[in-house]
């Protein structure tokens, strides 16, 4: 399995590819509409020294959009996920699960938390998907 | 006498009508706190432990803890306790709303009741003086009828008031605190049935004086923003308890189908938070002083299930009276919680005694003819709604399952008692310990029988809060596994148990650090306890319970978990797994100080301080 830098465009395109290409996501998804924002704090030690935006979109199963992008853009979205790195790359390795890391308040949502929870194996599938890759952190070289 | 007591208690015995006012020393303050830590004690010193729940001379308590009346948040709560009619040991359950904090404006932190009535009786205790007054015209009335009517004699009174449940002795009758609020668990309306106490009304204005004001101010600014941040706290405001419904199934946490069944995505749905908010809601309530609200009020407008405005199910009501039973109407589940509320029903135990009696109906052990016709199949709400006033009012088949699910299956006899799920004679709340090992260790050895609010064990387990402050806690436990299990529920339990003592909400503490309520219960109390110091009263507070409950009867062979529990699941994400139970006891019992009978050791009760229970199971 190929691996990728973690926080780059090709590893987010990798990412969408996963999803588009999941049958599994498709059929969970068929009723999630909007976007996702991920914001992960800057962490100097850990390699981040500036905030990092990211973009997702899925409409009805498809996946429209999983980009890098500015906080404009970010903050645009229909829900806004925000963290510090060690506790984005703690969910994306799954030693965390992302619901008890939103619920212990490590990861900070803001948006209906209603509509998530009715959604919440779409987030689940996604995040599982995430999980599924080979991925190089910046802090573990 | 030390800040956030009234430092006044009422004794009342019903049988010769006297109302006397008593004391209880710092000391004993100092040591157990409040609540049913300390109605725990002085139950143990001063009432007859062998007692029937439902003589006179059995005590009822209603306590509250220092926190009452300070207006922080979560901190309406108050502990009924009493020997329990339904599973014979030790009894308690807390309740949030409007009544504790006006027993505490009324001049006092607790009431001790003993005796019976002649005939009907109120308890009315209005600043400071307490009497009792002729029921006779509500006795037979139902909760809200009789909540509404004491206040329109009695203006301003809150209320806490049995329905024909508790008159009848229904070994699970509940109490209701205005019309929105519950004392559901171990069956205690009973105990005020047995006494002929239709109801307490209380009102007041005194106002409680704290160690440190200003500091409590300044904590409770704080604590308003961590709740204002707190994401379960949101999900609470949004959706209620049942926010659980569509995260649980997905956990392996729901019961489906009296425990036979591991998911059902299409009941959860049609049951879930999010399906109650878009449906039947029509506002949210709140307890004194809570910013949360989590309440839900619903009204029913049309269709077989119409129902008034009024307050709606909490998860367990819709799990219990859903999937439990195979129903996924959500306002049948709305109309059965309303006809408990009236009646006077714990809503966990009344749904899983009619689960039990479904799934005994689908393999021929009952009959139309045991249920006097009523056709008792899965997800028949009509039979439901029938069937829940006949076990109020306990009327034939009704009158059978009044006497609680364990009772029942044993006087039907062969294979009934293998569907009864309970520990201790209590019906499992709504956690499948499939899927989280802890929480079945946690039933084991709660003290009142099968509890999910004796602990914080359903909030570390399932990772709804983090408390590496205090004790050593993991970011993340994996249901499914009984490793590291022991060590997490010994020490949920002393931090969980504090919710009973301090009377604060157990949702709050989910929402609050630790050190938010350490410091306000000492800016309330000036105290200056320690984490080391609260997490040392709850471990008392369990020991306590444990050594009444053993006074009782309790020994090691009582910490089981019932066989269909020890039965895995074929789907669901606690498939294929049961609690190593044997590993479990082991390692917890080690923790606890808990000798091979199951008794506390002698040097816990004197590491304790717990002399008086020591002198009491070590007397031979």
């Amino acid at each position: 399995m190929a691996k990728y830098q973690a926080m780059t465009q090709e590893w987010l395109d990798a990412w969408k590819e996963k999803i588009a290409t999941s049958k599994e996501y498709r059929e969970i998804a068929k009723n999630w509409e909007g976007s996702v924002s991920m914001i992960v704090n800057p962490d100097p030690e850990k390699g981040i020294s500036e905030p990092i935006y990211l973009f997702t979109d899925f409409w009805h199963g498809d996946v429209l959009e999983i980009a890098l992008c500015d906080k404009t853009k970010a903050e645009s979205a229909k829900f806004v996920m925000s963290g510090d790195y060690a506790r984005w790359k703690q969910v994306a390795k799954k030693e965390v699960d992302s619901t008890k890391a939103l619920m212990q308040g490590k990861l900070k949502l803001k948006g209906d938390l209603t509509y998530i929870v009715r959604n919440i194996k779409t987030v689940n599938k996604v995040i599982d998907l995430l999980c599924e890759m080979e991925t190089i952190w910046p802090d573990e070289g | 006498m030390a800040k956030g007591y009234v430092g006044r208690h009422l004794r009342v015995d019903l049988s010769d009508g006297r109302c006397s006012d008593f004391t209880i020393e710092e000391g004993l303050l100092r040591t157990f706190i409040g609540g049913s830590a300390l109605g725990a004690t002085l139950f143990l010193d001063r009432y007859p432990l062998d007692a029937d729940p439902l003589s006179p001379e059995s005590p009822l308590m209603v306590m509250t803890g220092p926190m009452v009346g300070s207006g922080f948040p979560g901190t309406s709560r108050f502990a009924v306790c009493a020997k329990s009619p339904l599973t014979g040991i030790w009894g308690e359950s807390a309740c949030g709303g409007t009544f504790g904090p006006e027993l505490k404006k009324a001049g006092y932190d607790g009431i001790i009741i003993t005796g019976r009535a002649v005939g009907p009786v109120v308890l009315v205790i209005v600043e400071g003086e307490a009497r009792l007054s002729d029921a006779s015209d509500l006795w037979g009335k139902d909760v809200y009828e009789s909540t509404d009517l004491l206040k329109a004699g009695e203006p301003g009174v809150k209320v806490l008031a049995i329905g024909p449940a508790g008159e009848n002795l229904v070994r699970f009758a509940a109490i209701g605190n205005d019309k929105g609020h519950f004392v559901g668990r171990t069956g205690l309306g009973a105990v005020m049935g047995a006494k002929r106490l239709k109801a307490i009304c209380v009102r007041g204005s005194g106002k409680l004086e704290k160690a440190d004001e200003t500091r409590f101010r300044e904590i409770h600014k704080a604590a308003v923003l961590e709740i204002k941040e707190s994401a379960v706290a949101g999900s609470l405001h949004a959706m209620g308890s049942d926010a659980n419904m569509d995260i649980g199934m997905i956990n392996g946490d729901v019961p489906v189908k009296n425990w036979s069944v591991g998911e059902d995505f299409a009941l959860s749905g049609a049951l879930s938070g999010p399906t109650l908010s878009e449906t039947y809601l029509t506002r949210s309530h709140a307890c004194s002083h809570c910013p949360v609200a989590c309440k839900r009020v619903v009204r029913v407008a049309d269709g077989p299930y119409q129902t008034e405005e009024g307050p709606g199910p909490e998860y367990e009501t819709c799990a219990t009276f859903g999937t439990m039973i195979m129903n996924g109407d959500l306002a049948g589940v709305i109309k059965a919680n309303e006809l408990c509320n009236r009646y006077g029903m714990d809503t966990i135990s009344c749904g899983s005694v009619i689960a039990w009696s479904m799934e005994l109906f689908e393999k021929g052990t009952l009959t139309t003819k045991d249920t006097d016709g009523i056709e008792l199949t899965w997800g028949n709400m009509e039979a439901v709604l029938t069937l829940l006033p006949r076990i109020a009012l306990r009327e034939g088949f009704g009158g059978l399952l009044a006497e609680g699910s364990l009772a029942a299956a044993r006087k039907i006899g062969g294979n009934a008692v293998d569907a009864v799920v309970h520990v201790k004679g209590l019906d499992l709340p709504m956690h499948d310990p499939r899927g989280f090992h802890g929480m079945g260790l946690a039933y084991m050895m709660s003290n009142r029988g099968a509890c999910h609010l004796q602990h914080a064990v359903l909030t570390t387990e399932q990772g709804m809060a983090s408390w590496p402050q205090l004790f050593p806690m993991k970011d993340d436990y994996r249901g499914t596994t009984s490793e590291g299990k022991a060590e997490l529920v010994f020490h949920s339990e002393n931090y969980g148990i504090l919710g009973n003592s301090l009377s604060i909400c157990h949702y709050l503490t989910d929402c609050l650090k630790p050190e938010t309520i350490r410091d306000a219960f000492n800016a309330i109390t000036g105290f200056d306890y320690s984490f080391a110091d609260l997490m040392a009263c709850g471990a008392r507070d369990w020991t306590l319970k444990r050594g009444i409950n053993n006074l009782l009867g309790v020994t090691a062979k009582d910490d089981i978990l019932p066989k269909r529990i020890m039965t895995p699941l074929a789907e669901g994400a606690g498939a294929g797994s049961v609690p190593d139970v044997e590993k479990l006891k082991r390692e917890y019992y080690a923790l606890r100080g808990l000798d091979e009978r199951g008794v506390p050791r002698e040097d816990r009760l004197r590491e304790l301080g717990l002399e008086n229970l020591r002198e009491r199971l070590y007397a031979t």
